[in-house]
């Protein structure tokens, strides 16, 4: 595709302009709305038309196989800092779910931010070009800006508009993330020094850097440090404790971006940047990846069952969701990445939706508590129907997304390393009891304390319907997405095609 | 004749009770004294040192640590008076407002 | 008539000092003509000063003038460094005078004072010679001494005042010994005929005289930019300074403390590298740790702002210790920067304080978010900055400063230093916590903003965020005002 539209750029910064133009109507609420809502949609439709066209144009451009989009343009030219884009079929899902879900969120949060509406919108646009950006950088530098621009607009989203505790766990959110990411720094540091005294160009640029030859002593620290700053991201187990607070008292726009799109900033940094660079490092470290992967899916699927605040039960079945991404890219086996990119895209949309979900019920009641919930299939038919749906899709029901993700992990994985795929099934089996708990509690059981709960709106609505159409299309027909996936992971994992 | 080494130890010593009485006095004026008593140790390894070398770069020196010591003094003591004046006291005991 | 013979005085080498001190006593004098409430026109005079030695100084760059018989070298590297003194200086009379206005100690003396500070914080920069940075040094810190206690009839400035010139007055003293020790090994005072005494008869670490002197002068050198365990003084001292002052303060004497003290230890003693490597790398760990644990627990904004500095100090001696192009440029460009985003947040500081300041602590920042946006913004950005996160030009400064401590092999540092950056997050965050996620105490006040403190914002905001993000220019700037 012709580079000379610079449309990746345009992709990111398309909502950075949306904040601009968000200055002028600052006290205009109703108007201030729509803008956001029109930048973020642009950038949608953006989006899906380059996943249109993709397929035509899949090879060429760039000095990196299976990129089809590559911009690079000088930046800091001293460094060997280039701004260097570059789209290929893992980025692209990643993109397409980071439009989609931006557009979520706002209209999720539509009515129930009351108060600095246009501030709420101004940063969910500044963390919609953080998150592109992220996914779309192959130059170390650039990734690491756009990876911290992204961590501010949340930690303003969860302190301003969350509950609860929501400093302490905007603060905490923070923190965590910036210490991991500044030693992922120190790293990226090292890692283009060693380059640059081994090649004698210095550079930041990612095609050049896979080419280092790193000592193993200081690759497994190198790959360490990245390892941390993408695990405390994901999260992975001993550094998750961040997520359940965040996503508790973050608001319910928050809480979707949280869940759908930063979580999976730190499996791509895995994927992009971690493997790629370290590969015997990383080859050390996959047991290590293996065990914490399938603790996460146990411990996660475990904890949540003991919540009785659904918000919090959904955060923790993130944990466990994650931790099939994890073995995923432990496997490092066409079949098993494929699976894992799946379930990236699957986690997203799901947990998003059961995040929106709460939050309406929330919004509605103000209360999340299980207990207090009770027979709504009869109250309120639409919202309770799509609980199911998303409730089911979450617990693994084949025919709906998660499934495809979490079989090809499964099946991936069983082949490399047959005792954690046993054990990361045993984790199936507890989130399916406790998402049917959950669905029997809220939409079954009588009545318990008498909510006044209105069915879905026409916004709601189509906010759950579309999603619900995405979980449903990819649960059945899931090929073009694994189609756009191969190619990339065949060449990432260095095998044939699956 | 008395050594060069003569001469620095005993502008060792001059500078080490100059340093001492900064650490332990508890007036001001004293405390300044005790700087002054600093700098002229200074003065005196500066002025022995340019004798045994025979070069009068040492010399200059302290005429300039001279003169910079007159300027701080003139300084230090208006900056004692303001502060007397608010609190009638020049006891670094009593400048206590702010954490030392 | 019989002629005297002209020493080899080459004005071009002092120039900017020349001009500055020229208007710094022409002021002095227009001062007694000019009524108490019109003050501000002297500082706006000296403003222009300051941008004509600007320009001055812009005119300098790339032609090195050697001048006073090799006692002052105006070099690309004092130039960089005046760049940033005549910065600081600028914008802190920028915040000065609504300052000064408020708290009823008006008088016009504060202009000629902060040029006569900035004079001798460029002959620092520039002295070739450890007499001229003496007197450069004693220049700047006599001015500095009368400017932090400038409230005649505030009792805490008073006491900044007078614990700022007995600890400063006490740490010359070590500083003098220890050159006077070195001229006692080397025989001169000559920054360059040191190295070149020191390499010829080989008196690396062997010759106790010179070891002492060394770490005599590094002990004077620290407290001056306020390295632990030196630094006892300079909170006390930020927090009872006028506001401006303590900006003014927290800048350009530690950028010009690092100037003079790179000068003398890279280029008179590079044979000592790895004596005072290892002594600056402890003082750049303790520095660090010790200003950001500190400054967790302070309340007030100002004191929290001092213990701040100190950790910035200690990161910026995290690039001296790397002593390699990268690392040094990297100081460079990380005290502009510095100058830019620490001023910066002192204005607002200014702006949101009330007359003798007793809502200097973060609590009073409480709503100040969404009361006043614009200047949220600002504040945000310059504690962003602080806190090294992209894009911002503080971050840049930090890359590039850990960069050349990777570089030159110095990993635990750097690690240390990333750790500590990530835990001084945290109490800036902290403002940020109650500028936008407190509800406010009591309703702030209409601020009034003056134009210069607006300017002031301006230009703030502009050197934190253009540099930040293409910082190219500036970096190749630095990289040629290198000493190496």
């Amino acid at each position: 595709m012709p580079n000379d539209y610079l449309i990746l750029t345009i992709l990111v910064f398309i909502p950075l302009t949306g904040c601009l133009l968000l200055v002028p109507v600052w006290s205009r609420v109703e108007w201030a709305r729509r803008i956001a809502l029109g930048a973020a949609l642009l950038d949608l439709v953006l989006a899906c038309w380059v996943y249109a066209a993709a397929p035509a144009v899949i090879a060429g451009g760039g000095t990196l196989p299976g990129f089809f989009l590559w911009e690079d343009l000088p930046w800091i030219e001293r460094f060997g800092i280039r701004y260097t884009l570059g789209m290929d079929g893992i980025a692209l899902p990643m993109v397409l779910l980071t439009a989609f879900i931006t557009v979520i969120a706002m209209l999720v949060s539509w009515r129930a931010i009351k108060e600095r509406v246009t501030f709420h919108y101004f940063l969910i646009l500044v963390m919609e070009t953080g998150i592109m950006g992220v996914f779309l950088s192959l130059d170390l530098f650039l990734f690491y800006l756009f990876w911290e621009v992204m961590l501010i607009p949340m930690f303003f989203l969860i302190g301003i508009w969350g509950h609860g505790r929501r400093i302490y766990s905007a603060v905490k959110f923070f923190l965590f993330t910036l210490a991991g990411s500044l030693l992922m720094l120190l790293a990226i540091i090292g890692l283009y020094l060693i380059h640059g005294d081994q090649s004698g160009a210095y550079t930041f640029g990612l095609p050049a850097l896979l080419h280092t030859q790193i000592a193993s002593g200081a690759s497994l620290w190198l790959f360490a440090a990245f390892l941390l700053a993408f695990a405390i991201k994901v999260p992975i187990f001993p550094v998750h404790t961040w997520l359940p607070d965040a996503h508790t008292d973050a608001p319910t726009a928050g809480s979707v971006i949280l869940a759908a799109l930063l979580l999976k900033t730190g499996a791509y940094g895995l994927i992009r940047f971690g493997y790629p660079l370290f590969p015997e490092a990383a080859r050390t470290f996959t047991p290590l990846l293996y065990i914490l992967g399938v603790i996460g899916i146990i411990y996660g699927s475990w904890v949540a069952f003991a919540q009785a605040d659904m918000k919090r039960l959904v955060a923790y079945s993130s944990v466990g969701h994650m931790g099939f991404v994890v073995l995923g890219i432990a496997a490092w086996t066409p079949v098993a990445l494929s699976g894992a990119v799946m379930q990236m895209v699957n986690h997203g949309v799901t947990t998003g939706a059961l995040f929106a979900l709460v939050g309406m019920l929330d919004e509605r009641s103000g209360t999340r508590s299980i207990a207090a919930f009770g027979g709504l299939w009869g109250k309120a038919p639409v919202y309770s129907f799509f609980f199911l749906l998303f409730s089911l899709a979450s617990l693994g029901l084949p025919g709906l997304n998660n499934f495809v993700g979490e079989f090809l992990v499964l099946a991936g994985v069983f082949r490399v390393s047959p005792i954690a795929a046993c054990f990361a099934f045993v984790g199936v089996v507890v989130t399916l009891i406790y998402m049917l708990r959950l669905v029997q509690e809220v939409l079954f059981v009588g009545e318990r304390t008498p909510l006044p709960l209105a069915d879905i709106s026409f916004r709601e609505g189509i906010v759950l319907g579309v999603m619900g159409v995405t979980v449903i299309i990819l649960g059945v027909y899931p090929a073009p997405f694994l189609d756009l996936v191969s190619m990339p992971v065949a060449l990432l994992t260095g095998g044939g095609l699956p | 004749m008395v050594s060069l080494h003569s001469y620095l130890i005993l502008s060792a010593i001059l500078f080490s009770i100059g340093t001492i009485g900064v650490l332990t006095r508890r007036n001001a004026i004293v405390i300044f004294m005790c700087v002054e008593l600093m700098l002229n140790a200074v003065n005196l390894t500066f002025v022995a040192f340019s004798r045994y070398l025979g070069n009068v770069d040492g010399q200059i020196f302290v005429f300039f640590v001279m003169t910079v010591a007159a300027c701080e003094a003139a300084v230090g003591l208006a900056l004692m008076i303001a502060f007397f004046k608010n609190k009638e006291s020049i006891d670094v005991e009593d400048v206590n407002l702010l954490k030392w | 008539m019989e002629t005297i013979a002209m020493p080899a005085i080459n004005f071009a080498a002092i120039m900017p000092e020349t001009i500055l001190s020229v208007i710094a006593m022409a002021l002095l004098l227009i001062n007694v003509f000019v009524p108490s409430e019109q003050k501000a026109y002297l500082g706006y005079l000296s403003l222009i000063g300051i941008v004509v030695t600007f320009f001055t100084v812009i005119g300098g760059w790339g032609t090195p003038q050697e001048g006073f018989n090799g006692s002052v070298m105006q070099d690309n590297f004092a130039l960089f460094f005046k760049g940033i003194f005549l910065v600081s200086a600028a914008l802190s009379i920028l915040i000065s005078d609504q300052y000064m206005k408020r708290e009823e100690c008006n008088h016009g003396e504060l202009y000629p004072l902060i040029l006569l500070a900035t004079c001798g914080m460029m002959l620092m920069a520039s002295g070739t010679d450890l007499m001229t940075i003496f007197l450069g040094l004693e220049l700047l810190s006599v001015s500095l001494y009368v400017l932090a206690g400038f409230q005649r009839d505030s009792l805490k400035s008073n006491e900044a005042g007078l614990k700022y010139f007995l600890l400063g007055a006490f740490s010359t003293g070590f500083l003098l010994y220890g050159m006077a020790l070195i001229y006692g090994a080397t025989g001169t005072t000559r920054i360059a005929a040191i190295a070149s005494y020191v390499a010829q008869n080989s008196l690396a670490g062997s010759n106790l005289m010179l070891l002492i002197g060394m770490v005599l002068m590094a002990v004077g050198f620290s407290f001056k930019i306020a390295a632990a365990p030196f630094h006892m003084w300079t909170p006390d001292v930020y927090e009872g300074a006028p506001t401006p002052m303590t900006a003014f303060m927290s800048v350009g004497p530690k950028a010009a403390g690092f100037a003079a003290f790179v000068r003398v230890f890279v280029i008179a003693l590079p044979t000592l590298r790895a004596d005072w490597a290892d002594l600056l790398w402890v003082l750049a760990v303790l520095t660090m740790t010790v200003g950001n644990i500190t400054a967790l627990y302070q309340k007030n904004i100002k004191r929290m702002l001092a213990y701040s500095s100190i950790a910035h100090a200690g990161y910026v001696l995290v690039g001296f210790v790397a002593g390699n192009a990268v690392g040094t440029a990297g100081i460079m460009f990380y005290m502009l920067s510095y100058a830019f985003m620490n001023i910066g947040a002192f204005a607002i500081i200014v702006l949101v304080g009330k007359k003798g300041e007793p809502n200097n602590n973060v609590e009073d920042y409480a709503g100040f978010g969404f009361k006043h946006p614009l200047l949220a913004v600002c504040m945000s950005i310059f504690l962003f900055s602080l806190a090294g996160i992209p894009p911002a030009a503080g971050f840049i400064g930090k890359f590039y400063l850990f960069s050349g401590a990777i570089q030159a092999g110095y990993i635990w540092l750097a690690i240390i230093g990333v750790l500590n950056s990530a835990a001084s997050v945290y109490y800036y965050l902290r403002v940020m916590v109650f500028m936008y996620m407190k509800d406010p105490v009591e309703e702030f006040d209409w601020l009034k903003v003056s134009p210069a403190i607006a300017l002031c914002l301006i230009i703030a905001v502009a050197g934190v965020l253009i540099p930040g993000i293409v910082p190219g220019y500036l970096l190749e700037l630095a990289q040629k005002a290198v000493l190496l």
